[in-house]
């Protein structure tokens, strides 16, 4: 079998900058250590700190105001949690009473025992014997969907998955993006016309599974893996294109929701899904992806 | 300011590594000249649109640009005031670095000095000159281009500001750049290019108003030897060279020619101890004294011993070519030695030079030979350096340079040319003159001793000079003291004086007073510079150069009797036994009761009537210096001799009227004691405080092997030298005492003096606790503190001190280990060279005495070798060689057969008998010295035998003798003075 | 001519074409790699500087129980960044020493308090070493912080200054200068607080010109520092755009 290599030159690199162009109106940008403004009146959030009675950004980013809550928002970093939030998330450990799992936030997060649907009842008692029975409802590298319940004072997020939509995840693939690429919107369950479904988790995580008919669909309180099931080609084929598509909107540093997926994944379908991993063909995407967005905006 | 281009340049090196470095190319570089329009110039216009030179060549204004080797063959003729408004590009620079250390201190000396209007422009960085080296291309083409392109630049440059129509108003004519290149391949890529050009030689004889400047002119080739043949070997490239090296099939060492026969030479090669023999005009194959070279072993059958043969060149004419009888005469020479040689078996390894690994060509002092052709301008030089050989060279002011010493450079020495070609540099003054031989002396020791520089005197304290109040602040008030100065007569750079009185406990303190040299020289100027330069003061008979301007040393920093003179004191607190109990240092200001010399001092100590304070002050110094001295002793310091001799001089011609030994009396040693008690003191103190970057002194241990000559001369007359620890040998020394013989204790430490090693200055952080030891001295730690007006390396200590008792600043260089070792490197050069020159000058007059002069002096024979004598004579603390045997003696050899006198020399008690006569060694002989004028530039002391009388060999005492002086007898003609080492 | 070497020709130029106060060429990138929270590549002249930032995550082990954030670096230099081959990429002295210098650094600008129990790990790697290696690889474990969205009191920003034998003082020491063994100082500061967070000499300064040389060095940091400002803007603009401001606007 032969494989076919693309190994492009350095020279003939893609340069990226050029899909920031032509824009009009620049926010003002902010490094650490610069002055926002004085302290008197406001009260500093998020990437702000206060020194010789001025606000100052410690982060790299732009500027938000609510009201007199001043904070900067970086364009890049680790998930820092909101209540509400849908996240995606990793068993990394079974512990007491509680999950710790990976959500990509600065800190581990937990999933209390008693944040979870168990089989059997939502109102039923948790006994001794769950307990012992955690491993069976999640092991260590499980994934998860969830929300984000509450946050601890040292910023752990501890999260909850009592609803028919969250839970244990079957049978899919986990892309992972930086957090800040995953537009906030209300909903984050998608099932996408091309026929995959996504969970695009707050924290950058992002589940791409085989579209489930309506009535399986998280049926069980979320602990049943149906591994056995054989995913059919075309439809393994559209959850890779759907991968690519993501990555190659995250390579661009366009943002991550429903919409841009859809136009990416219709731009895509001119290029194999492999061809997908090319440099030029991601940049193509991404910049036909920004026209549609752009002209849908207007 | 600053383009942002960044360029790569490979070098290889080793085995072969890509080193890449930045290199920027700038668009600030100021052209440097007033004519510019265009350029930001930083910089003062060191190019001036004024010309006034007239060449034949180029009749408008120009500017010249040099090529390298114009730089690096004609740096003569550019020292000369004559060019002006010359560019210097630093690739020219840099490649003269590369090449001769020398010659880029000299143009940068030459660029420094504002009136000669060079400009160095920075073409490498220089946006539109740099030149990226192309691919098969050498680093000599590149740089050759690099030249071109900013020459032509620069024409470019220049001409565009000179277009505009007020300049055309002016009716000035456009200056122009010439390029000047003695490298025929670039002179044409230069002409092909539309650039100015012409070569060294051309430029200056078209200078039609300096017509001797072509004197100057480095000449690679004479026109009547193009055709001749080659005399020697052609010599491997650098290339082969190392190769041979890197095989061992060639060794590398320096050239040392031997002073004695102009056609032997001696290679010091590492594994070799006594180094590799070279004789013959092929073999030696143009190497000079000093060179680097790469030289080929011999075969052993092949190897030949050095001969003892004196072997004088004799006069040839410029335009004399090699004569068959000479070349004849030469290979006799050889083939006596080699036969000599395989019967002596003291063969040692010979080679043959095949290449010149680097040359150590100087300037050479000496003068023009006379020549038999009037009007001609091809003459022979002769130095007067005999390791060096005669050198051709081309003036046509031969008859001004007749008697004259001159200097001469040597330029080139091709295959086919008998003799080095060089040229005339400048003359020195005429033959005979005090002055012109005390410029020689001190050229041939490369002692700095031009006037100082206006720039330096600035520093110097302005006059009239007084003490401010702040100044008693900061120093304590000694003006009460009675302190006083001892030195010999005549001295004017008193930098010591003396206290000593007795406390209210009992106890005595004593106080050494050195003149605060550091207070009026500060770290870093015109003036500290200089003295760090010249390192010490430098004493000749008659004359002294000085290291730091004469307001200072015989005024300012002379603590003279009855003045106020700022002081650095160590001050001890001891007993009456001479235990110190404290010390202290600081600086103070003292008022010198009075300066004596050491006669008066020592009168004013034996006079038990005086009864003043100096006197008291003065006895109590010296009874504690006898038991410091005592104390010392004990230690295993050495009581070394060295004849030293003093001359009086004719104040009017400097000529020398009288000679008297130096003595010694109790005063020198009692302020000796205090000072050698300071110097430890201080160098304990400093040591302490800075524990890297101290300046000290240190004496190493000779190795046992140089006390043999001294052993075995002891043990021929039944003494044993211990030599195992400095006070074995002290103890050993003082045995040697003959009741017959009053003189010998001290030639035996005459002989001891020779076989030490040279104390040197050195950092303290460079070296190991154990190794400060100073040997003679018996001192685990020295250093040199009293004498600051005449020594460098005292004001560095006083700095150190200073800083360290928090009397005055520290500063960068003062701390700095690597920049003090330079500083000591150069201060051990200086001070060796300042000894050698001072020996050099007592030599010189010691001729000049005996000048039409014959005296019958008392000797010793302080060795017996196998064909002659060493005879030390007290008197003049001379030393001489009274040769018995004469067969070695090349030219004399027949008549030496026909002479009935035959010495014998018995190995065994190096005794040298004729007849009934017995010579031992340290025997008293009477000898008479005579001076030999036969040749003017190497006048030679002859030392005959008087007594013991031995018929036909020694001179007749008396009247008869008379006929002998006006005519020595041949056979002394070559024997030569030794001067001692 | 023993001893140092003149580093400053006398007409005022360094031995690469620089005027004693002029940095090297500077050229920096920002988030360079895809997997590591923050990234950035450096070029200060000839030194080239990749370093990657992950965390701040929880810390690993025992250290769990510390309040303040655990800083992880680890200095590297490629086995081809010198002419002649290293042999050890890390782990030998001088990367150890770099390595606890670059924790000392960048601990002094890292918000702490904001990050108890976690772990932030910094990588450097040198592809190519050509004097100030230390500098430049704070000044891109700087900018890879900046990318990952790390808290900071403000750049902390590295550079080195000589002196020449002149006494005038260098900025941005290239290797060349080093080896030509001119004295080295380093200085690691925060430019606008004017602090220095660490400091280190390759001999001993005398005291009179250690400030003008301390001067020197916190100067290039200022520049080093506008110029870094410079490029992070740049980069927040490039990738702000991309996405039209996102939840911004």
């Amino acid at each position: 079998m032969s494989v076919n290599a693309t190994i492009s030159l350095a020279l003939d690199r893609v340069d990226w900058n050029a899909l920031a162009g032509n824009q009009e109106k620049l926010p003002r940008v902010f490094t650490p250590g610069e002055v926002l403004m004085p302290e008197a009146g406001f009260m500093r959030g998020h990437g702000t700190f206060v020194e010789d009675e001025n606000i100052k950004a410690s982060v790299a980013g732009v500027i938000e105001k609510v009201n007199k809550l001043i904070s900067v928002r970086p364009l890049k970093s680790r998930y820092v949690g909101e209540i509400g939030d849908v996240v995606v998330a990793r068993v990394i450990e079974v512990q007491q009473k509680r999950w710790r799992v990976d959500t990509n936030s600065r800190l581990d997060s937990v999933l209390l025992l008693s944040s979870v649907n168990l089989p059997g009842g939502e109102l039923r008692r948790r006994s001794a014997e769950d307990e012992q029975m955690m491993r069976q409802y999640l092991d260590e590298g499980d994934l998860i969907s969830a929300e984000v319940q509450n946050i601890f004072e040292e910023g752990t997020l501890s999260l909850y998955t009592r609803s028919l939509k969250y839970g244990k995840l079957s049978q899919g693939i986990l892309v992972k993006v930086f957090p800040a690429l995953v537009k906030r919107r209300k909903m984050h369950f998608h099932n996408l016309s091309c026929g995959a479904s996504v969970i695009l988790g707050n924290n950058g995580y992002i589940w791409i599974s085989p579209t489930k008919n309506e009535d399986q669909e998280g049926g069980e309180g979320g602990f049943a893996q149906n591994l056995s099931e054989v995913v059919p080609r075309h439809e393994r084929e559209i959850i890779a294109r759907v991968r690519n598509c993501i990555l190659a909107l995250a390579k661009c540093k366009l943002m991550l929701y429903d919409t841009s997926i859809q136009y990416a994944f219709e731009e895509s379908l001119k290029y194999d899904v492999h061809e997908l991993l090319q440099q030029h063909v991601i940049y193509d995407i991404g910049e036909q992806t920004q026209a549609r967005l752009r002209d849908a905006d207007e | 300011m600053q383009t942002l281009r960044e360029f790569t340049r490979k070098t290889k090196r080793g085995n072969i590594l890509k080193i890449v470095r930045e290199h920027y190319l700038r668009d600030d570089i100021g052209c440097g000249s007033d004519i510019c329009q265009h350029c930001f110039q930083n910089d003062v216009y060191a190019l001036t649109a004024d010309h006034d030179l007239q060449s034949s060549l180029f009749k408008y204004p120009h500017y010249l640009v040099l090529d390298t080797n114009v730089v690096l063959d004609q740096i003569d003729v550019l020292e000369e005031d004559v060019l002006r408004n010359v560019i210097i590009l630093t690739t020219v620079l840099n490649e003269v670095k590369h090449k001769s250390s020398s010659i880029y201190k000299r143009i940068n000396e030459i660029i420094h000095d504002r009136r000669r209007n060079f400009y160095v422009f920075v073409n490498e960085h220089h946006k539109d000159t740099y030149a990226d080296r192309e691919p098969d291309e050498t680093a000599n083409d590149r740089n050759d281009r690099a030249i071109r392109i900013a020459t032509k630049w620069y024409d470019n440059h220049l001409k565009s500001s000179q277009v505009s129509k007020s300049f055309q108003r002016s009716g000035r004519q456009v200056t122009r750049v010439v390029l000047l290149t003695d490298d025929a391949g670039n002179r044409a890529k230069a002409e092909a290019e539309d650039i100015l050009v012409a070569t060294a030689s051309e430029y200056v004889k078209s200078l039609s108003d300096h017509p001797l400047l072509a004197d100057k002119l480095s000449h690679k080739t004479f026109a009547n030897e193009k055709q001749a043949l080659p005399q020697y070997p052609p010599h491997l490239s650098l290339r082969e060279i190392l190769e041979g090296l890197k095989q061992k099939k060639l060794l590398q060492g320096s050239f040392q020619a031997s002073r004695e026969n102009y056609l032997e030479g001696n290679v010091n090669v590492e594994q070799y101890e006594k180094g590799i023999l070279i004789q013959g005009r092929e073999s030696l194959n143009r190497a000079v004294d000093g060179d680097i070279v790469a030289i080929e072993l011999l075969p052993q059958s092949e190897w030949s011993a050095p001969s003892e043969i004196v072997l004088e060149e004799k006069n040839v004419y410029a335009d004399d070519l090699p004569s068959e009888e000479r070349t004849e005469e030469e290979k006799v020479m050889l083939q006596q030695v080699r036969a000599a040689a395989v019967v002596d078996a003291e063969r040692t390894p010979t080679g043959r030079i095949v290449g010149i690994v680097r040359r150590k060509w100087r300037q050479y002092c000496g003068i023009l030979q006379p020549s038999l052709i009037e009007d001609t301008s091809r003459h022979i030089f002769v130095p007067a350096d005999r390791k060096i050989p005669r050198i051709r060279i081309e003036t046509r002011q031969a008859a001004t340079l007749q008697n004259q010493r001159i200097i001469v450079t040597i330029d080139n020495w091709p295959r086919n040319s008998r003799y080095p070609h060089g040229h005339f540099v400048r003359s020195l003054g005429p033959l005979g003159d005090m002055n012109t031989e005390n410029e020689v002396i001190l050229l041939e020791h490369d002692v700095p001793h031009c006037k100082f520089s206006e720039e330096v005197l600035s520093f110097l304290p302005k006059m009239p000079w007084t003490i401010t109040p702040e100044d008693y602040a900061k120093r304590v008030d000694l003006r009460d003291l009675y302190i006083c100065s001892v030195d010999p007569p005549g001295c004017t750079d008193i930098d010591d004086a003396l206290h000593c009185r007795e406390l209210e406990n009992g106890n005595l303190e004593v106080g050494v007073h050195i003149a605060d040299v550091s207070h009026f020289i500060r770290p870093g100027n015109a003036l500290d510079k200089e003295a760090a330069a010249r390192g010490t003061t430098v004493y000749l008979v008659g004359k002294r150069i000085d290291m730091v301007p004469e307001l200072l040393s015989s005024n300012l920093c002379s603590l003279v009797g009855g003045v106020e003179r700022f002081a650095f004191s160590c001050v001890w607190e001891m007993d009456k036994e001479a235990n110190i109990i404290k010390k202290r240092f600081h600086k103070s200001v003292i008022k010198s009761k009075r300066a004596m010399t050491y006669e008066e001092a020592q009168v004013l100590i034996d006079d038990s009537t005086q009864d003043n304070e100096i006197a008291k002050s003065l006895r109590h110094l010296n009874r504690l210096a006898k038991i410091l001295k005592k104390r010392r002793m004990d230690n295993g310091a050495l009581v070394l001799a060295s004849p030293e001799i003093r001359f009086q001089v004719d104040s009017e011609t400097h000529e020398p009227l009288e000679v008297e030994v130096k003595q010694l009396r109790d005063t020198n040693s009692m302020v000796e004691e205090f000072m050698l008690l300071a110097n430890i003191s201080v160098a304990e103190h400093i040591a302490a405080e800075f524990s890297e970057c101290a300046v000290l002194r240190r004496h190493p241990k000779p190795p046992t092997t140089n006390f043999d000559p001294l052993i075995k001369a002891a043990r021929y007359q039944g003494f044993e030298i211990e030599t195992e620890t400095g006070l074995s040998l002290s103890h050993s020394l003082d045995k040697c005492v003959k009741a017959d013989n009053p003189y010998f204790n001290t030639m035996i430490r005459i002989l001891t003096t020779r076989c030490m090693m040279q104390a040197v200055y050195f950092i303290s952080g460079s070296l190991q606790k154990e190794e400060f030891f100073h040997y003679g001295l018996a001192a685990p730690i020295y250093t040199h503190f009293t004498s600051p007006i005449r020594r460098y390396s005292d004001i560095m200590v006083h700095r150190l001190l200073a800083a360290s008792i928090g009397a005055d600043s520290t500063y960068a260089q003062l701390l700095e280990r690597k920049s003090n070792e330079e500083l000591c490197h150069n201060l051990n050069y200086r001070h060796k060279m300042a000894q050698y020159a001072g020996r050099a000058s007592v030599g010189l007059n010691t001729h000049l005495f005996f000048r039409g002069k014959e005296e019958d002096e008392e000797g010793y024979v302080l060795f017996v070798r196998k064909n002659a004598l060493q005879v030390l004579i007290p008197k003049y603390g001379l030393e001489g060689t009274l040769y018995l045997k004469t067969d070695k003696d090349g030219k004399d050899g027949h008549e030496r057969a026909k002479s009935t006198v035959v010495f014998t020399f018995s190995e065994e008690d190096h005794t040298q008998r004729c007849g009934n006569v017995v010579f031992h060694s340290f025997d008293p002989v009477t000898v008479r010295l005579s001076l030999d004028s036969s040749n003017v530039q190497h006048e030679k002391l002859v030392f005959r035998l008087v007594k013991p009388y031995i018929k036909g060999f020694s001179v007749e005492t008396g009247s008869e003798s008379a006929a002998d002086v006006a005519a020595p007898p041949p056979t002394k003609k070559t024997k030569k003075n030794q001067k001692k080492k | 001519m023993a001893g140092r070497f003149e580093l400053l020709s006398e007409q005022g130029l360094r031995l690469d074409g620089r005027r004693p106060h002029e940095l090297r060429h500077i050229k920096c990138k920002m988030g360079v790699f895809e997997q590591p929270d923050g990234s950035a590549y450096m070029e200060q002249g000839n030194t080239k500087v990749l370093a990657a930032v992950y965390g701040p995550h929880q810390a690993k082990g025992k250290k769990t129980e510390t309040n303040d954030v655990i800083i992880n670096c680890q200095y590297s230099q490629a086995t081809f960044s010198t002419s002649e081959r290293k042999n050890r990429p890390r782990g030998d002295r001088k990367s150890q020493e770099f390595k606890m210098y670059l924790q000392q650094a960048l601990s002094a600008a890292i918000k702490s308090e904001l990050y108890p129990r976690s772990q932030i790990d910094v990588y450097v790697e040198v592809l190519q070493a050509d004097g100030a290696n230390y500098a430049v690889s704070l000044n891109a474990a700087t900018l890879a912080l900046i990318d990952a969205g790390i808290c900071l009191n403000e750049f902390v920003v590295a550079c080195t200054a000589s002196l020449s034998k002149s006494n005038i003082p260098l900025t941005d020491i290239s290797n060349i200068e080093e080896v030509s063994g001119g004295p080295k100082l380093t200085v690691a500061a925060l430019p606008t607080a004017e602090k220095i967070a660490f400091l280190e000499m390759s001999e001993r300064f005398h005291i009179d010109h250690l400030e003008t040389v301390i001067e020197t060095a916190m100067a290039g940091c200022r520049e080093i520092r506008d110029i870094l400002e410079a490029a992070v803007k740049e980069h927040l603009i490039h990738i702000g755009s991309a996405a039209d401001w996102g939840r911004v606007c």
